[in-house]
C-alpha cells in the first residue's frame, strides 16, 4: 500500500532506517551487517524465526543496546540525539515490563510526566486502549492482553510518528489481534511510522504493508508484502507417476528445481502444470496426478528461513 | 523537571517505598528504646566520661540504615527485574539524566525520612534516659544539633549509597546482600584484622567514620563529626559515579 497524500504531507514523516547494523555477542552475531527502512504512512512487518535478532535490532533502535557496527536511526538521528524522543518514538517492548504494584494508571502518569504531559493526556491514551475501568487497579493484576493494551496506551502517550512494537499480537485472543490490527492501521493513515516484529508470518500477512525479513540477523528480503508474495510464491506443481525416476531425471535435464513430498509424490518448484506435462508427454511418462499448488506465506517463510534457522527442525 | 516528576510519581506509586518509609523510622525508634532499657545500670551520679545520650539513642540506626539502603536500591532494581528500565530509556535516552533525576528523588525522600527518623528516635532516647532518671540531651545543649544534623546526613547518604550499589548491580537481591556487608558485617569484623588494616576499617571505613557525625561528646578512637560525614559523603559521591558508568556503558 502505498502512503496515502494526506500521510505524505502529515506532520508525522519520520522513517526508521538501519545501515550495515551489527551486534556481535561474543563470538555470536545476533545482528549482521543489517540494512532495511520503514517509512511513514505504513505498516512494516519485522519478520523472523525466534532468535533471529529482532529485539536486538528494535533495542539498538530505542539506545538501549549499542551497535557493534552501523547504526539505526530515526529520521536520520540516533534516539538519543532527537529534541523530544517521547514525542517522537514510542515503544511497547515488553507488555510485562511493568511494576505490579503499581496502578496503571500511576504507570502512564510517570511516563507522561516525562514527556512533559500530564493527567489529561493518560485519560486520553486509556479511553484509546479501553482501559478506563482498570485505570486504577494494579498492573500486576492485569491479564496479558489487558497489559499489552497498557503498553500500546505507554507507546502512545507522546503522539509520537514513530511506533515500535516487539510481538505485539502475541498471546493475544483474536479479538485483541483484531484491535491492535485496526489500531496500527489507523496510525499508519494518519501518517506514522509503524515498525511491528512477529515471528509468525500469519500475523504479517493481514497486517503488514511493508515485510523485512530476517533470519540469523541477516536480511533475507525487504519488501511489500504483494512484492513478497509474488516473488516467491513460487508456481508449484505436485505430480504422482510410476515412472517417477524417469521423470525426475527428465525435469533435472530440463533445469526445474524438485522434492519429493512425503507421500512419495514430486513437488516441482518454478514451473506450471502445463509444462510439466509437456516434459512428461515427450518422454511418455504417463502421469497420475498433476495438481497446481500454492504455498502458503507459512511455507514461503519456513523455506526461506529454513536455511538460516537455529534451532529449526530437520523436515521429516 | 519533568524526568523528575516521573521519578518521583513511580516511586510514591508502589508500596515499597512507604512501607520503607516507615520501617526505617519505626525500626530506628523501636531499637533506640529498646536498647535504653539497659540504662538501669548506669547511676545517675556516677555517668560514665564519654555519657553521651545523644549519640546512645541514636544507636538505634542498626536496622534503619539497611531499610533506607534498600529504599535506595528499589529506586532503580525493579525497572530492571522486569524491564521497565527500557521504556525509561526509551522516553529519556539520556542516561545521566535518568540517573540524576532519581538520586535527586531519592535524596529528597531519604532526607525528609531521614530527619523524622533522627528527630523521633533522638525524642524516644531521651523519654527512656529521663524515665531512667538520667540527665537526658536537650536539642539545645551544645553540640546536640549538630549531632542530629550529622544523623539525619549519615542516613540520606546512605539512601544514595543504596541507589549507586542497585545502579552497579541492578539486582534486589544483591543490592541486600552488599548492604549488608558494607552497613553491617564489615563495620563488625573490619576493625579485628591485624594491624594497620584493622585500624582503617576501625577509624575510616565510610560507615563507621559517618557514625562519628553524630557523636556529640569526642571518641578517641573516632574521626571528628565534620571528617566523618565528609568521608561518607565522598562514599556516596563514589557510588554514585560508579553506579552511572555501569549505567553508561551498559546494554539494557
Ligand atoms: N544480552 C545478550 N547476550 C548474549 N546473547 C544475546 C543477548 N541478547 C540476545 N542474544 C542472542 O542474540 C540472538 C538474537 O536474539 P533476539 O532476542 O534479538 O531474537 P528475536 O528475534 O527477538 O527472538 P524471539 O522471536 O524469540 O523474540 C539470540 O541468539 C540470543 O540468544
Ligand atoms: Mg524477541
Amino acid at each position: 500500500m502505498l502512503p496515502t497524500e494526506s500521510a505524505t504531507r502529515s506532520a508525522y514523516a519520520v522513517g526508521i532506517r538501519a545501515e550495515g547494523l551489527t551486534k556481535q555477542y561474543g563470538d555470536k552475531a545476533a545482528v549482521s551487517d543489517l540494512s532495511f527502512s520503514a517509512e511513514p504512512g505504513v505498516i512494516t512487518g519485522f519478520l523472523g524465526p525466534n532468535g533471529s535478532g529482532k529485539s536486538t535490532t528494535l533495542r539498538m533502535l530505542l539506545g538501549l543496546v549499542r551497535p557493534t557496527q552501523g547504526k539505526i536511526t530515526i529520521g536520520g538521528h540516533h534516539i538519543a540525539e532527537l529534541d523530544d524522543p517521547a514525542r517522537t518514538i514510542g515503544t511497547l517492548l515488553d507488555a510485562r515490563a511493568i511494576h505490579p504494584h503499581r496502578t496503571a494508571q500511576d504507570h502512564l502518569l510517570a511516563f507522561a510526566h516525562a514527556a512533559g504531559l500530564g493527567r489529561e493526556r493518560v485519560d486520553e491514551v486509556l479511553e484509546i486502549v479501553g482501559l478506563t475501568d482498570a485505570a486504577t487497579r494494579r498492573a500486576g493484576e492485569y491479564s496479558l492482553g489487558m497489559k499489552q493494551r497498557l503498553g500500546i496506551a505507554t507507546a502512545l502517550l507522546g503522539d509520537p510518528g514513530v511506533l515500535v512494537f516487539d510481538e505485539p499480537l502475541n498471546g493475544l485472543d483474536p479479538e485483541g489481534i483484531r484491535w491492535i490490527r485496526t489500531l496500527m492501521r489507523k496510525m499508519a493513515a494518519e501518517g506514522r511510522t509503524i515498525l511491528f516484529s512477529s515471528h509468525l508470518m500469519s500475523e504479517m500477512e493481514l497486517t503488514a504493508d511493508n515485510l523485512i525479513v530476517i533470519g540469523q540477523g541477516r536480511l533475507i528480503a525487504e519488501s511489500t508484502l504483494d512484492e513478497f508474495v509474488r516473488a516467491h510464491t513460487t508456481q508449484g506443481v505436485t505430480v504422482r507417476t510410476a515412472s517417477r525416476v524417469e521423470l525426475v531425471r527428465a525435469l533435472n535435464r530440463a533445469g526445474i528445481k524438485l522434492e519429493e513430498t512425503p507421500d512419495s509424490g514430486l513437488l516441482v518448484h518454478g514451473v506450471d502444470s502445463a509444462t510439466v506435462g509437456r516434459i512428461a508427454a515427450a518422454e511418455g511418462i504417463a502421469l497420475e496426478e498433476l495438481t497446481k499448488v500454492r504455498e502458503s506465506l507459512e511455507d514461503i517463510f519456513l523455506r526461506l528461513t529454513h536455511d538460516v534457522t537455529d534451532y529449526g527442525s530437520q523436515p521429516a | 523537571m519533568n524526568v523528575i516528576r516521573s521519578e518521583w510519581t513511580k516511586l510514591r506509586s508502589v508500596r515499597s517505598t512507604w512501607i520503607a518509609v516507615l520501617s526505617t523510622i519505626s525500626s530506628a525508634v523501636a531499637l533506640s528504646v529498646l536498647g535504653s532499657s539497659d540504662l538501669s545500670d548506669v547511676s545517675p551520679t556516677n555517668l560514665p566520661a564519654d555519657w553521651d545520650p545523644t549519640a546512645a539513642s541514636l544507636d538505634g540506626f542498626l536496622f534503619a540504615q539497611l531499610v533506607i539502603g534498600m529504599l535506595g536500591a528499589l529506586s532503580i532494581t525493579p525497572e530492571f527485574h522486569n524491564g521497565m528500565i527500557g521504556t525509561s530509556l526509551a522516553t529519556v535516552p539520556a542516561r545521566s539524566r535518568l540517573l540524576a533525576a532519581k538520586a535527586i528523588v531519592v535524596t529528597a525522600i531519604a532526607l525528609v525520612t531521614s530527619l523524622v527518623t533522627t528527630l523521633l528516635t533522638f525524642t524516644g532516647g531521651q523519654i527512656m534516659v529521663s524515665r531512667a532518671g538520667l540527665p537526658a540531651a536537650g536539642i539545645g545543649d551544645p553540640g546536640v544539633a549538630g549531632a542530629l544534623i550529622g544523623a539525619t546526613l549519615y542516613l540520606t547518604f546512605i539512601a544514595l549509597i543504596g541507589a549507586g550499589i542497585g545502579t552497579v548491580t541492578r539486582s534486589t537481591a544483591s543490592s541486600l546482600a552488599v548492604l549488608v556487608g558494607a552497613l553491617l558485617l564489615v563495620p563488625a569484623l573490619g576493625p579485628s584484622l591485624p594491624g594497620f588494616v584493622g585500624e582503617w576499617f576501625a577509624r575510616y571505613w565510610p560507615i563507621t567514620a559517618g557514625q562519628a557525625a553524630y557523636k556529640v561528646v569526642p571518641m578517641s578512637d573516632m574521626v571528628t563529626p565534620v571528617l566523618g560525614i565528609v568521608i561518607l559523603a565522598l562514599a556516596a559521591a563514589a557510588t554514585t559515579v560508579a553506579g552511572h558508568a555501569a549505567f553508561r556503558v551498559r546494554d539494557v
